[in-house]
């Protein structure tokens, strides 16, 4: 059998770079390939924000580059807020994507009455299992995660990524 | 292009459903195959169009213009359309809605609608990975919102905790479509059949769920044949089955959007149902047998709500009054459903509509009472899709 010289692929950091591109679990969040980089820009400052519609007053989540009520282009980044309480959850053990620590606790989230969005499905870290209950309060927690190579015209730069979960308010 | 006709579906056929010894390919051309069986006058020359329904094509998610490769392992030299659609778990039944619309456009004659997953990998975490690929990637995927049991588990405590449905009237929907699957030789579980004690005591998977309230991984293909009447009448001297109305519903992509007051009720579901209703001329009184989502069981207990064959909350009610068995008030999933069937994504809604063809034309396995309309269902992905399709033994006028 002949030996093939194995190549060097950079592909998703959380698989050593071995598998394909595709499967990277998390968002390529710079300006050079996404307009919404301002929102984990925000993230990095601890901040929770969308989009608002300066025509039409909407505020929509996910964040966008137009409004999905008017497709007006007009729109400005405003706070969300950080604090929810936990509607329903579970606890994950079996069949946790790869990447993800188990147990995965995931929550459906209520907001206050007067919060821009109502509900929101979220994953729920610094919790160890059978301490969550319905009804707690969590709030947003931001993180670092695999950061992941980009090329911009001739170079290779690495683009730096964070993403968010929440936790429970202790 | 000849133009007034009514699509009808003409006949189809799968492949055995399961853990199996396959490819993607080898499982299209066995439904295929089935297909051919089911239907002796069609040739692979009389067919037009080929509609290819899979997400994920086996392992190779990343594969793009499969049409072709099917058209050619098939032997088909498609002229009207050639086409992959990737709506998840709906997708084969969104093939027989856009094979309806070009059938009665006069675009295309005879279209084979075909789907197929092969969701057996060579290791287990590649599917649970490749599962983040079926939601919202930079928002839901990205929380590690991928094998479906966490979300519908969820969904479920919300039902119990704001109707009082029990994890018994879950069982009574797991009991009632492994009991149907047992007697269906493709069905991923044939030929085994469950008892209550048996449902209620499995392991549990995500609470609320048992092993038996989920249906399985499943690999498999199916392939029915949707044509104008007068070319069905060419193929097939069985009664016609006509696509009478559909509707498809999509309000969000991301949890965020979620359009319910909370996960416990599907307004989104009631839409699509409320226009295919009203496209068929028909109401939820007159559907005699149906084919729904069955992804969990408590899937099914909420479709019976929204779909109107019940009150909202009173569905698992419904399901334990015996309804959905053959002699109930409207067999539901009688070739087992997504639970003993098993669901290779975009084969799913292709063997429902086939099952539900077989009841219309009086020779399905578990046979209705001379059923005159029947509905099939499909959510897809996180709940975030509805797709209905209604069939009768006469068109619409
Ligand atoms: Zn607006």
């Amino acid at each position: 059998m002949a030996e093939l010289q194995e190549a060097t692929i950079v592909g998703t950091p959380a698989l050593d770079g071995r598998y394909i591109t595709e499967m990277d679990m998390w968002p390529l969040e710079c300006p050079e390939f996404n307009r919404l980089y301002q929102f984990y820009d925000n993230l990095r400052e601890g901040r929770f924000t969308t989009t608002k519609c300066q025509k039409c007053g909407h505020i929509a989540f996910p964040p966008g580059v137009i409004c999905p009520k008017c497709w007006s282009e007009e729109l400005e980044w405003v706070d969300l807020p950080q604090r929810a309480k936990v509607v329903t959850f579970t606890e994950t053990q079996a069949g946790a994507p790869i990447g993800f620590p188990r147990p995965l606790i995931m929550a459906w989230l209520g907001f206050d009455k007067d919060s821009p969005i109502k509900h929101l499905l979220v994953r729920i870290v610094n919790c160890t299992e059978g301490e969550l209950k319905e009804g707690d309060e969590v709030r947003l927690v931001v993180f670092e995660v695999p950061s992941h190579p980009i090329e911009v015209k001739k170079e290779t730069k690495i683009c730096d990524r964070v993403y968010y979960a929440f936790e429970p308010v202790k | 292009m000849a133009r007034n006709t009514h699509a009808v579906i003409v006949g189809g056929g799968t492949s055995k459903f399961g853990v199996r010894e396959a490819t993607l390919f080898d499982m299209v051309q066995e439904a295929a195959k089935a297909c051919s069986d089911d239907i002796p006058a069609l040739k692979p020359r009389d067919i037009d169009g080929l509609l290819f329904c899979s997400t994920k094509v086996g392992r190779h998610s990343n594969a793009l213009n499969t049409a072709p490769l099917i058209a050619h392992r098939l032997g088909l030299k498609p002229t009207s359309i050639c086409t992959r659609l990737d709506t998840l778990c709906a997708g084969s039944n969104t093939g027989i809605i856009l094979a309806k619309g070009l059938v009665e456009s006069g675009i295309a004659e005879v279209v084979l609608v075909t789907g197929a997953e092969k969701s057996y990998l060579p290791q287990r975490w590649e599917t649970n990975y490749t599962e983040l690929a079926v939601n919202d990637h930079d928002w839901d995927s990205a929380m590690g919102l991928g094998v479906p049991p966490p979300f519908f588990a969820m969904i479920a405590k919300m039902h119990m905790k704001r109707y009082g449905t029990t994890k018994e009237q879950m069982a009574h929907v797991s009991v009632a479509n492994y009991n149907y699957g047992s007697t269906n030789p493709k069905a991923h579980f044939y030929p085994k059949t469950l008892t209550m004690e048996e449902a209620l005591e499995a392991r549990l998977i995500a609470d609320p769920f048992g092993l038996f309230d989920c249906c399985p991984l499943t690999d498999g293909a199916s392939a029915v044949i949707i044509a104008s009447e007068e070319r069905a009448r060419e193929m097939s001297e069985r009664p016609l089955v006509y696509i009478r109305g559909t509707g498809q519903h999509a309000t969000h992509s991301m949890s965020a959007g979620w359009p319910g007051e909370t996960l416990a009720e599907w307004p989104h579901l009631k839409k699509a149902a409320e226009v295919a209703y009203k496209n068929a001329r028909v109401t939820p009184k007159d559907i005699d047998v149906a084919q729904v989502h069955d992804c969990f069981t408590i899937s099914e207990i909420i479709e019976m709500e929204e779909l109107g064959f019940c009150e909202k909350g009173e569905g698992g009610a419904y399901v334990a009054s015996g309804a959905l068995n053959l002699g109930g008030k409207r067999p539901i999933n009688t070739d087992g459903g997504l639970i003993s069937c098993g669901h290779p994504f975009g084969a799913s809604g292709a063997r429902q509509s086939l099952e539900l063809c077989k009841q219309l034309q009086g020779r399905a396995i578990n046979q209705a009472k001379n059923p005159k309309f029947a509905l099939a269902h499909n959510l897809s992905g996180a709940c975030a899709q509805h797709t209905v399709v209604i069939y009768g033994t006469e068109p619409v006028e």
